[in-house]
């Protein structure tokens, strides 16, 4: 007699049930009514469908985007632990080792006039990479390992910050522009007048005309960038808003305000995640580019773009390059896990891909 | 359709006017020492003369009109710093042939070696291990993932030790010297027409007509040529804009690395240089010709699909 | 009825990968389907319907796979078919099929005329103004007015009712054997529907077409169709003429489809309703798969899956209620007398 089984434990246990008996069933039992669990055909179908587990779950089936995510982890506990490790050095302090001078005949300290001995100061620059400066020193004698690390942590708030303000006016006007009609028109055709405009362009305009800084450089990125997602997110609303099942639910009392929740929330998280995700490496390659025309922050504040440029003066000499070289890896290595994870991210959040 | 190419027009023109005004009205914020050749040496009186003679002490409505006036007569103002007291048109007319050949020779490598490249991808989803799919997939993360300004240098440095006489600087008589910075500002445009292409086409692979052809009993290579790739090709037309504006943000770049003697190396030169004239100049043309590849996206669009200047798609994008 | 069957399935068994985790879609299901007669198969979504059909087309998706049984049409052996090219012989020529969604089921970007032409072209070995003429000639076959000039039209300037006639008309255009009908209705306007199952049932007189439906619609069923099959979770449980299966059926989830017509609703009663969902077909399923569902359940629907039972010759039903030993079940009260009371199934 057959093996049977089913999906969900009662309906399991029932079965074992009838396994264990059915060889001693009789014709007659066989033939008679079955208890009825009304239960059953409900439990044996499809598990209940959540957005958020789905969504992780597609997310994590994905293996490289789940490695990706773990360097972003490390890399950003490590900007955060790494100025609190001992004997850390400090990124703008300029090293130098001091030698004491050395009469050749006497072997004894050369003295000045104040029977001082003469000590020459020695700037630790273009040092190689070592046991005392792991990714060696600058031009001008700073840590790199630790100015990486710095500048690491500057990009990452450039780039973060640019993310937050988008995703927050984004939302705001997306919004209000998806809901109230009147709008519409106006958000529309200054949407269709700013999209023109490469942001490139407008970050160099703004960069031209304000002081550089991190907070201009902010700014000159965000002036526009947020009008893409206050559109996409208005698409999302009208969508949400005109759909039928909502009109029905509508029909049936439900406020308006809820059908926005139930239906807008999942939508938003995920949207400021993504973007969050997409806005970050795009941040650090305006950054690099406005610095390379001289637009970018001053030298004082380290950012992954100060540290390329500065690699890229000295790149024709071989035994320099490696300061073009770490500062590169480490960009490359954080921008690639940021697009990496916010696009797996974003089709782990599409419905259309929760299908088991 | 001739109504859908007039309406659109307009508004192309519309959208000028008003990015024009704003930059006009930004760039008043400029540093004054941008006007001057040789600022630090001036006493504050004869800078105040300065501004005068060059009208900037004006009510600002009289300084628009002025500058409307200059735009429409191409009186677009002379250089302070790059090369006094010369036109800035002038010197953009000079820069703008290798710019324009640079431009479209990339546009062009973009297509010819982007396209196939998102066909093969798209045809690799359907094989069993996909592998063309997953290289061109790690192709298409590096270049958008890396920062163009990275591997734009990269690419010079290393480019530049291959043998074959390739150099890290452009000379225009040195045909071999143009292919490096082309094949840099194409790259970009490369993996973004690979990597939507490849999109489009697997969701016209599921689409209810490419089902409906196999059931007619079409072969593979006619759903291919005549369904899939044909429906796949318009909404790639809505790129055209926006891979316009990747190759002049890049030229940007490349052109002063490779110190091409293009208006890209000219924005960053004035830049440095801090010559408001010709900055002023050159951002309007750069504005300008963003808008004239979105009007040519969208005309190309309306061309390729006859739902378009019906206006059943309008206010879509 | 013992002439030789036009399309054969013989414990067809089909399974899909999907991530790793493998779906049965159809676990031996037998039918033959004959010359000239309207075949209607009955079901839930997913109970596999869509599936079954287009295995005759060889249209399965590419996670999928047939794994045991037989499939024929007329003395072809089709799973012997292995390259499109040869199957290309089969599609279109002698099965054609109408999709769902007449919105989505032409290329907007091409005319209306290109499409039928395509399928001319192919099919006919016509060229150029033949081509061009049998295409107008399919389009005014199917009702078109004008058909020279909506020849040239693209499918945006179509109704939906009309594009389904342009679906119809590329279908019949290259004159096949067999037209398959998934839910060939369920898109369209009530209205527009009766015109559509109108022009189907004519064009299947005059070119003596072999049809059959996909619906999940017992008003469709009763319209157009000489013999029912009712499919539950991949496999048929219930085969026989039309009039057989809806007043005299056997098994009990016919009994429930049945019950579920909206036209046996009492006003001020909730309409009956199929508790539960249908299996997961992920799962091993032994037994009768509606058993869960199924308050009357034997203790054997759940041990063993139930033969075919013939009640005439015409007639059978996959269900232990049919066995002699099995204890007598009347069919549900509100549905035993829909032929008494002459309940109205037709649409029209």
């Amino acid at each position: 007699m057959a093996q049977f089984r089913f999906k969900d434990r009662k309906t399991e246990e029932l079965a074992a049930h009838l396994n264990e008996h059915s060889k001693a069933m009789d014709e007659k039992e066989l033939f008679s009514f079955a208890a009825y669990d009304a239960g059953a055909g409900e439990r044996g179908g499809y598990s209940g469908y959540s957005y958020w587990r789905s969504t992780i779950r597609a997310f994590r089936k994905n293996g490289v985007a789940m490695f990706f995510l773990l360097v972003i982890v490390a890399t950003l506990l490590f900007t955060f632990i790494e100025p609190l490790l001992p004997y850390e050095k400090e990124p703008n302090t300029i090293y130098y080792s001091e030698q004491v001078q050395i009469d050749l005949f006497t072997r004894q300290p050369k003295l000045d006039e104040n029977g001082e001995p003469i000590v020459k100061v020695d700037l630790s620059r273009d040092i190689k990479p070592g046991k005392e400066y792991w990714f060696g020193t600058n031009a001008i004698g700073q840590d790199l390992w630790s100015q990486i690390w710095e500048g690491t942590r500057n990009s990452l708030f450039i780039g973060f910050a640019v993310a937050c303000v988008d995703a927050l006016l984004g939302i705001l006007v997306g919004v209000l522009w998806g809901y109230v009609r009147k709008l519409d028109f106006f958000f529309t055709e200054l949407y269709n007048v700013f999209d023109n405009v490469p942001q490139t362009l407008v970050a160099i305009i703004i960069s031209y005309i304000l002081r550089p800084g991190i907070s201009t450089m902010i700014f000159a990125m965000c002036l526009t960038s947020w009008l893409a997602t206050a559109r996409f997110i208005r698409n999302q609303v009208v969508i949400i808003r005109d759909r039928d099942y909502n009109l029905a639910s509508r029909c049936l009392g439900t406020p308006a305000w809820r059908i926005m929740v139930k239906n807008l929330l999942p939508y938003l998280v995920s949207i400021i995640t993504m973007r969050m995700a997409l806005a970050i490496p795009v941040a650090i390659s305006n950054e690099v580019f406005l610095t390379y025309i001289g637009l970018g922050v001053p030298l004082e504040t380290p950012t992954l773009g100060t540290l390329v440029e500065a690699g890229r003066k000295v790149m024709s000499s071989p035994s320099l390059r490696y300061q073009l070289f770490f500062p590169v890896v480490v960009l490359a290595v954080i921008t690639i896990s940021f697009y990496v994870v916010g696009n797996a991210f974003a089709d782990a959040a599409d419905p259309k891909n929760h299908v088991n | 359709m001739a109504k859908y190419i007039g309406k659109r027009l307009l508004r192309s023109l519309l959208t000028l006017f008003i990015i024009i005004t704003i930059v006009f009205s930004l760039l008043r914020l400029m540093p004054i020492e941008g006007y001057f050749e040789n600022f630090e040496k001036l006493s504050s009186a004869q800078i105040n003369v300065g501004l005068r003679q060059l009208g900037l002490k004006d009510p600002v409505p009289v300084q628009m009109m002025n500058f409307w006036k200059g735009v429409m007569k191409g009186d677009w103002g002379v250089s302070h710093k790059y090369r006094v007291g010369t036109p800035v048109l002038d010197i953009i007319a000079e820069k703008i042939p290798v710019s324009l050949k640079m431009g479209l020779a990339a546009l062009g490598i973009a297509l010819l070696l982007g396209l196939p490249l998102g066909i093969l991808m798209a045809h690799s989803t359907r094989t069993r291990f996909k592998i063309g799919d997953k290289l061109g997939t790690v192709f298409v993360v590096i270049i958008e993932g890396i920062p163009a300004a990275i591997y734009h240098l990269l690419i010079q440095f290393y480019g530049s030790k291959l043998p074959g006489g390739f150099d890290m600087f452009f000379r225009a008589e040195r045909p071999v010297t143009w292919i490096l910075p082309i094949f840099s500002l194409a790259l970009g445009n490369i993996a973004y027409y690979a990597m939507w292409l490849r999109r489009y086409m697997v969701d016209e692979n599921n689409k209810d007509y490419v089902k409906l052809a196999r059931a007619k009993g079409v072969s593979g290579g006619k759903i291919f040529r005549s369904h899939v790739f044909r429906n796949a090709i318009v909404p790639l037309a809505q790129f055209i804009p926006t891979s316009v504006i990747l190759t002049l943000m890049g030229s940007l770049y490349v052109e002063s690395l490779y110190s091409i003697p293009g208006m890209g190396g000219l924005l960053v030169q004035a830049i440095q240089r801090q010559d408001n004239t010709l900055v002023q100049a050159l951002v309007l043309i750069y504005a300008a010709i963003s808008i004239l590849g979105l009007l040519v996206g969208d005309l190309f669009m309306a061309l390729l699909d006859p739902r378009i200047a019906l206006g059943k798609k309008e206010g879509d994008r | 009825m013992d002439e030789k069957p036009i399309l054969s399935a013989k414990d067809l068994e089909l399974k899909f990968t999907l991530r790793g985790k493998v779906m049965t879609a159809l676990r031996g299901i037998s039918l033959d389907v004959y010359k000239g007669e309207s075949l209607a198969i009955v079901g839930e979504s997913g109970s596999g319907k869509s599936v079954f059909t287009k295995a005759f087309m060889g249209l399965t998706d590419a996670n999928g796979a047939i794994t045991g049984g037989e499939l024929w049409y007329k003395d072809q052996d089709l799973l012997a078919l292995k390259t499109e090219a040869q199957w290309r012989k089969i599609r279109g020529k002698e099965i054609a099929m109408v999709m769902q969604d007449p919105m989505t089921s032409l290329n907007p970007l091409k005319t209306v005329g290109w499409q039928i032409q395509e399928a001319v072209e192919l099919h006919q070995g016509l060229k150029g103004r033949a081509a061009h003429a049998a295409a107008v000639e399919a389009l005014r076959d199917v009702g078109i007015d004008d058909p020279e000039r909506r020849f040239r039209q693209y499918p945006h300037e179509f109704s939906g009712g009309m594009r389904q006639r342009v679906v119809i008309a590329t279908a019949i255009a290259c004159k096949p054997q067999v037209l398959i009908c998934d839910e060939p209705t369920t898109a369209l306007d009530v209205t527009i529907q009766a015109q559509i199952l109108g022009l189907i049932k004519d064009l299947q007189k005059k070119y003596k077409l072999t049809t059959i439906y996909i619906t999940h619609d017992l008003g469709v069923v009763a319209n157009v169709a000489d013999r029912i099959a009712v499919m539950y979770a991949g496999d048929i449980v219930e085969i026989g003429k039309c009039e057989e299966v809806f007043y005299d059926p056997k098994h009990p989830y016919t009994w429930a489809l049945l019950s579920s017509l909206p036209q046996l609703g009492v006003k001020g009663e909730p309409l009956y309703a199929i508790e539960g969902t249908p299996p997961n077909l992920f799962m091993e399923i032994r037994g009768d798969a509606f058993a869960p569902r199924n308050p009357k359940a034997l203790n054997i629907d759940f041990v063993e899956r139930p033969p075919f039972f013939e009640v005439s010759p015409t007639h059978k039903a996959r269900t232990w209620l049919l066995d002699p030993r099995a204890p007598k079940v009347e069919a549900p009260e509100r549905i035993r007398h829909l032929k008494e009371e002459g309940v109205s199934l037709r649409v029209q």
